[in-house]
């Protein structure tokens, strides 16, 4: 068997309709981490659905409890074949984003895999289930191609709460730094810089949510009777908004930049390009930070964001000032910043602005962001065998726009981290009608059959 | 049988507890929500069912109108002829604004009177229930002493008036003769101070409208996307600061009265707005610059969001949003150019450099749009009014020019041609339009004493509003 033969046969895993089945039953599991009636479902794809799948591929696996106190548990399963081969750890999260059930178009729906044209619609096609299908698929097809051996070991976690989070991955990833001992980190998540171009990426922009609340008095009051004595809090949070990001999206507070782009990052930058297809909303050229053009405000920025604001009734508005208002706030930054300066500095601002009785809340755990030089020698050998099961030249990213916890693998275990994304911008990744492309799964299948291959030639790793 | 008999009637029914707690509970526990399509039943219900036997049991002939608009509420028209020279027009709403049903403390049910102490709540008892009712008992009480009221009267009981009273104006412009009055007397809305009385002459409008920014279809992902999409939430703020600024003062010149007078200041120098026990602590730097609280509410207009949204603020997921709304409102007093909000605000936005943002009248269940409205302080009828109350109370009574709040008195001003004077009985920690809304039982009976007093004055021949010093 031959590398080609290995491809060949992801090809007709895809073709016969094995990839529609595997993914298809991985869809149906309810899976969401975000209300807790679901929790069994966790535990369900976990047991029922990805367990007896690598153990046919002789893994054995063991689910922990979450180290923290109403974490999701987590699946770390085993394939070992020599001390002296070199290990690979991946990685998958097994958890979705709610479903927003009513909020499908009509005709498609979360929970059952349709297929429209070159989409397939569902809730985790794009985010997370069809990319970890499509690894584990890849690295079923290189074992069977080489005789029922990888030439290598393989250490796979898969989470179950990558949509809240990644609570006590981290403190997991510390405790049980033995279990991933490895090589090199290969794993899918996110999309591909656009939907023709692969791509691979060495880290992520990091996260951080707070919420700003202003809560000024117990009740409504009659706009009427009280118009003109009592504030109202939304007018005053709209404006508290006002002086931390402009009107074109410009973030105001010097502390809540990164650094300056480096010229490497820069450089690497200045062959990517964003948005312009077909699916993709229309980027506004205006927005974001003046003077960067928009793959650096992408890849190479912090950028804020109000996810959601609320105050009064609004399905049903009343005519009453209403008594409180809250912004869900949310800032992406590249690697360098540090998302711990945020509350301090934006409190510092508020109050030196008067607005001493806006409160500011974290909402969770952030994550740092990571990034990897790609001139590194496992970016080097990932950009090549890419580039070769691609017939073109790949994008590659210094990081993702969005957030991964790729820093307990980059910064607790110490791996160099290789990502090579399945999913496209425009996949409604967290909203209603997410999907992935039939065409991009198929050529995903592609790549990573060729870069699990290659990487059982052993001789051929940049081994330390 | 004299004017203090038929007061003390009427209080002793007040605190027979088989009568007046009786009667508003009934009332109460009929859900006439005019913002809720689903309880148009229930608001012809209220009509046909307890105000109509109410009424004719007091010799008063009755119609419900249907409203001119489908699915609005209906129209009860009450009406006793004693062929007397004078006719008074009375109104009340029996429709409420939503209940709010799981939002009321200890988790009171809003369709269920009931009294804690000296508070009574239910949905609607402020706001207008308790207040038509002690009309209806104050002209049982009359009747009954008197076996005539001394004049002629007619009744509007509306259920649209949650809903911006639509319809009403057209009703009472088609059956013109019908809704056809002298002058107008009623109870809504609270008085200013909890401790003392005050006649209210008229109103402040109310528009409601839409700031909407609705940018492309869907949500898309905050991390991908991020720095290349505009995010609504964040232009609708930056919108909203132009428009009002972060003390509460409108920046909008074309938003603004024209300068209060000299008759206004001077009707509201004793006029003082204070907070009551479980009211809401008053905001002093709040509000246009320079004005009193009395001239705030008033004598000024208002810009409240009443309400805003963007994303998913129950549960947040990390997309840039695709929408942003507030959904808001000006009150505005007598003189505004409320016919020009919606443009006069768009071109502001537009110079602002917010043209994306459409300014849109509301469409949803609280869609107000209420002219302003004003009897002059002056007129007869309203010093006449004044008499009749301090009669009860002994002692001077103010008033204001015009209420905060909005009311259909434009129905009156404009199509009828009437004086109009309201003698509010609620107050304003009453929570109308929230949850946990509820009367004073004192101040409601206090209220009943002062309307007995008025209608019986009013068909004393020694006391009677006479039309011809109208004339003069």
């Amino acid at each position: 068997m031959t590398r080609d033969a290995v491809i060949e046969s992801l090809e007709h895993y895809f073709d016969d309709g094995g990839f529609w089945d595997d993914l298809a039953r991985r869809v149906a599991i309810k899976s969401c981490s975000q209300d807790a009636p679901f929790r069994p479902e966790l535990y369900r794809y976990l047991n029922d659905e990805i367990t007896p799948y690598l153990a046919d591929l002789g893994f054995e696996s063991e689910i922990f409890e979450n180290p923290q106190e109403g974490g999701q548990p987590i699946l770390v399963a085993r394939r070992h074949e020599g001390d002296d081969l070199p290990t690979l750890m991946t990685y998958g999260h097994g958890d979705v984003v709610r479903g927003y059930d009513d909020q499908w178009r009509d005709g498609i729906e979360p929970w059952e895999m349709k297929k429209e044209g070159d989409r397939w619609y569902g809730r985790g096609t794009a985010d997370n289930k069809g990319q970890h299908t499509i690894n584990l698929a890849a690295l079923k097809a290189c074992m069977d191609a080489r005789g029922g051996k990888l030439g290598y070991n393989v250490v796979a976690l898969i989470e179950t709460g990558e949509e809240t989070g990644s609570p006590g991955l981290r403190e997991f990833c510390r405790q049980n730094k033995d279990l991933f001992k490895a090589d090199v980190f290969i794993a899918s998540d996110g999309p591909r810089l656009n939907a023709e171009r692969p791509t691979v990426y060495f880290g992520s922009r990091g996260v951080f949510n707070f919420t700003m609340s202003l809560d000024l008095r117990d009740g409504g009051h009659h706009s009427g009777n009280w118009g003109g004595l009592l504030a109202n809090p939304g007018v005053i949070l709209a404006h508290a908004i006002s002086t931390i990001v402009d009107a074109k999206g410009k973030i105001l507070l010097d502390d809540l930049k990164p650094d300056p782009i480096s010229n490497s990052v820069r450089q690497a930058i200045s062959k990517l390009k964003v948005g312009g297809m077909e699916g993709d909303p229309e980027i506004d050229p205006d927005w974001g930070e003046p003077g960067l053009t928009p793959e650096e405000k992408v890849f190479g920025w912090n950028t804020f964001e109000i996810l959601a604001f609320k105050t009064g009734n609004p399905d049903n508005p009343v005519n009453a000032v209403p008594p409180k208002a809250f912004a869900k706030c949310h800032m992406r930054f590249v690697a360098g910043f540090d998302p711990q300066v945020v509350l301090p500095a934006v409190r510092k601002h508020l109050d030196g602005l008067g607005f001493n009785n806006v409160e500011l809340t974290p909402d969770r755990e952030y994550m740092a962001a990571t990034r990897l030089e790609p001139d590194q020698p496992w970016a080097k050998w990932a950009i090549d065998s890419l580039t070769v099961s691609a017939g073109e030249e790949i994008a590659v990213l210094p990081n993702l726009g969005g957030s991964l916890p790729n820093d307990c693998f980059a910064h607790i275990l110490g791996l160099p981290t290789i990502w090579v994304p399945h999913s496209y911008p425009a996949c409604s990744q967290h909203a209603p009608n997410e999907h992935i492309l039939e065409s991009v799964s198929r050529s995903a299948l592609r790549l990573m059959g060729g870069l699990f291959w290659d990487l059982g030639e052993t001789d051929r790793l940049p081994l330390q | 049988m004299t004017r203090q008999h038929a007061i003390d009637a009427a209080l002793a029914h007040f605190d027979d507890p088989e009568g007046f707690f009786e009667d508003l509970k009934a009332r109460i526990a009929v859900p006439t929500e005019s913002q809720n399509p689903a309880r148009l039943p229930d608001c012809y219900a209220y009509l046909e069912e307890d105000m109509r036997p109410a009424f004719e049991a007091m010799g008063y002939a009755c119609r419900v109108y249907d409203n001119p608009f489908d699915g609005c509420g209906p129209v009860l028209l009450a009406h006793r002829d004693e062929g007397a020279d004078l006719t008074v027009l009375g109104y009340g709403h029996g429709d409420t604004v939503l209940g709010q049903e799981g939002q009321w403390k200890d988790n009171l049910d809003p369709w269920t009177l009931m009294k804690l102490g000296d508070k009574v709540y239910g949905r609607g008892t402020a706001d207008n229930k308790a207040q038509h009712s002690a009309h209806l008992a104050a002209l049982k009480a009359v009747l009954d002493a008197r076996e005539n009221l001394g004049f002629n009267h007619k009744f509007i009981i509306e259920t649209g008036e949650e809903n911006g009273s639509k319809g009403l104006k057209e009703l009472v412009a088609r059956e013109k003769d019908a809704f056809a009055a002298d002058c107008y007397f009623a109870s809504d809305g609270p008085r200013f101070d909890v401790a003392k009385p005050n006649l209210t002459l008229g109103n402040r409008g109310a528009f409601n409208f839409d700031l909407v920014l609705d940018l492309r279809a869907g949500g898309h992902h905050s991390g991908n996307w991020g720095g290349l999409l505009a995010n609504p939430g964040i232009i609708l703020a930056s919108a909203l600061a132009t428009v009002i600024d972060v003390k509460g003062r409108i920046l909008v010149p074309a938003l603004l009265p024209p300068p209060i007078t000299d008759t206004v200041k001077n009707l509201l120098t004793d006029v003082t707005r204070e907070t009551s026990a479980g009211g809401p602590a008053i905001d002093d730097d709040w509000g246009e610059p320079g004005l009193s609280r009395a001239e705030k509410v008033y004598a000024w207009n208002t810009f409240e969001i009443l309400a805003m949204k963007t994303g998913n603020p129950d549960n947040p997921v990390h997309a840039i949003p695709p929408k942003a709304v507030a959904h808001c409102q000006l009150r505005f007093v007598v003189g505004t150019d409320w016919e020009n909000i919606v443009p006069n605000l768009q071109a502001h936005l537009d110079e602002q450099g917010f043209g994306m943002v459409k300014v849109q009248p509301s469409t949803g269940g609280n869609a107000a749009f209420f002219h302003a409205a004003r009897t002059p302080p002056d007129h007869p009828w309203a010093k006449w009014v004044r008499a009749a109350v301090e009669r009860t109370t002994g002692e001077a009574c103010r008033m204001v020019p015009n209420s905060g709040g909005s009311i259909c008195n434009d129905v009156f001003q404009d199509v009828l041609g009437i004086p109009f004077v309201w003698l509010p009985l609620s107050y304003t920690g009453c929570s109308q339009h929230a949850p946990n809304e509820h009367i004073l039982w004192s101040l409601t009976r206090e209220g009943l004493e002062l309307v007995t007093g008025v209608y019986w004055d009013l068909g004393d021949p020694e006391t009677a509003y006479r039309l011809e010093r109208n004339a003069a």
